[in-house]
């Protein structure tokens, strides 16, 4: 009897077990998919070479709303005319190890490729070195048609002024990377300027530096968890907010030849 | 989740170290003035006098657990009690490698075990079919905080990185030595499934999180020292 008793655990533990040996919520132990931030701005450079007219779709937001982020990517599957996803930050709530994961694996289920800036939540106790492996650096940019994406952590507050946030110093070096050719340009962020985050202290200086971009069409944000479209520093630079994907929507862009741009609010 | 500090929490475990064991000084001076019907009253349970004073802050058994949200390797002791030592506490140093992250880290945990049910099979073995508890752990570094920093708005995060409450069920294999040994009696291996607030957060209100994602195995050797 007790072979039999000792002989069903082991098989218990075999099939079921294996990845349910948690170390702990904050280990760091990252199984499946890394630097995915890296290979998805690979395939949409690929995809987006030579055109002048890019569609992309904002959304973020997505702690802890996971059938809800499953329902977004499923709606979006359903679509064959955007060229890829930006995810606004905030993949987690607690900034655990599997809340990556999981959010992770629901949003490489969408057909197109996707991006994904740093939210404060993602920053909690070690969140930010899961998010540099599982996504990768949390300043970065890259280019779609004719159009240059700048991404920058914006979570000053989380910082405590040990790292420069925003970091100017990789503002100023996109700028000088950039051919004064027909180019145009969009800032993605997590929290935008005047939100707690923000270092509202050089929130100008930040604007005026970011509009040394050939072109700025637009900033994006995450973080408020409603939609926004304000003119935050009355300059024309418009700042747009994603909802949380709880509110079931995502926002469409599309910018075209003529130098116009146009978006639209979806709801699923 | 207000929890007391580090400090309240080491001042605390100091007064009660230091009032147990006056209570048992202050028994054994009984014991040598006057009779002993005295004694007995005090200390009902006889077969433990040899464990006086500080004695009774050895552990009783040593523990080995694997995984469990706890750390990769965690290794504790603890006491147990109760008329059929139902009860057990253990506190665990753990140890969790790096990772994907920068530093290796330690963690601490103090857990209280219920076993209702003990059955014999043979004279050799031992089955508990439910052991079950509570346990709260804590994990050391820069990157964790109980009560969140002064810096946020109130209550912006409302939770603490730092500790975290488990619960579990599990069971237990016992082999016991020969009777007479008076150290290392008996030999347990167990297991358990457990999960933790932040898990239990996440997977309410959502189908996407199955069981498997939200619980948690671990595995475990105890070793009843006396």
């Amino acid at each position: 009897m007790i072979r039999k008793l000792l002989l069903s655990f082991a098989l218990l533990f075999l099939f079921a077990g294996c990845d349910m040996f948690d170390y702990h919520p904050y280990d760091g132990q990252i199984t499946g998919d890394k630097g995915v931030n890296a290979k998805n701005i690979a395939r949409i450079e690929a995809a987006c070479a030579g055109k002048t007219s890019i569609k992309f779709v904002s959304m973020g937001d997505t702690q802890r709303w996971y059938d809800e982020t499953e329902e977004f990517v499923k709606a979006l599957n359903k679509r064959n005319d955007i060229d890829f996803v930006i995810h606004d930050g905030d993949f987690t709530d607690f900034g655990a190890t599997e809340e990556f994961m999981w959010m992770r694996d629901i949003m490489n289920g969408l057909n197109v490729p996707y991006v994904g800036l740093l939210g404060n939540h993602d920053c909690l106790a070690n969140g930010e070195d899961i998010f540099r492996t599982i996504f990768g650096p949390e300043n970065f940019s890259f280019k779609a048609g004719n159009v240059n994406f700048i991404c920058l952590n914006t979570n000053a507050l989380e910082f405590d002024y040990s790292r420069p946030v925003p970091d100017f110093e990789f503002i100023q070096n996109e700028i000088d990377k950039q051919q004064p050719e027909q180019n145009k340009t969009v800032v993605a962020m997590h929290a935008r300027p005047y939100s707690e985050q923000f270092d509202n202290n050089v929130a100008r200086v930040f604007q005026n530096i970011i509009k040394g971009f050939p072109d700025l069409q637009f900033c994006i944000n995450g973080h408020d968890h409603h939609l926004q479209a304000n003119d935050l520093f009355n300059d024309g630079i418009m700042y747009y907010g994603s909802a949380s994907i709880d509110k079931k929507s995502y926002l469409v862009y599309t910018i075209t030849p003529d130098n116009q741009y146009t978006y639209e609010v979806v709801y699923f | 989740m207000k929890l007391f500090t580090f400090k309240t929490k080491i001042t605390l475990l100091a007064v009660f170290v230091f009032l147990v064991n006056n209570t048992t000084v202050q028994a054994q001076k009984v014991v040598k003035d006057t009779v002993l019907i005295i004694t007995d009253s005090i200390k009902p349970n006889g077969e433990k006098n040899y464990r006086a004073g500080w004695g009774i802050l050895i552990p009783e058994y040593a523990k080995l657990q694997y995984a469990g949200s706890m750390g990769f390797l965690s290794l504790g002791g603890g006491w147990d009690y109760g008329k059929r030592k139902q009860w057990e506490t253990d506190l665990f140093i753990g140890f969790l490698p790096h990772y994907s992250t920068s530093k290796n880290k330690i963690t601490f945990t103090l857990k209280q075990n219920y076993i209702p049910w003990k059955l014999d099979i043979g004279s050799k073995f031992m089955i508990e079919p439910l052991t079950t508890g509570l346990y709260l752990n804590t994990i050391w570094g820069r990157d964790f905080w109980v009560k969140e920093l002064e810096k946020y708005p109130n209550s912006y995060y409302a939770f603490s990185s730092k500790i975290r409450i488990n619960v579990f069920v599990g069971q237990r294999i016992t082999y016991k030595f020969k009777e007479d040994r008076e150290i290392f009696k008996s030999a347990t291996f167990f297991y358990e499934v457990s999960t933790n607030d932040l898990y239990l957060l996440s997977a309410v209100n959502n189908s996407y999180l199955k069981p498997k994602d939200y619980l948690v195995l671990s595995l475990g050797l105890k070793v009843q020292l006396f």
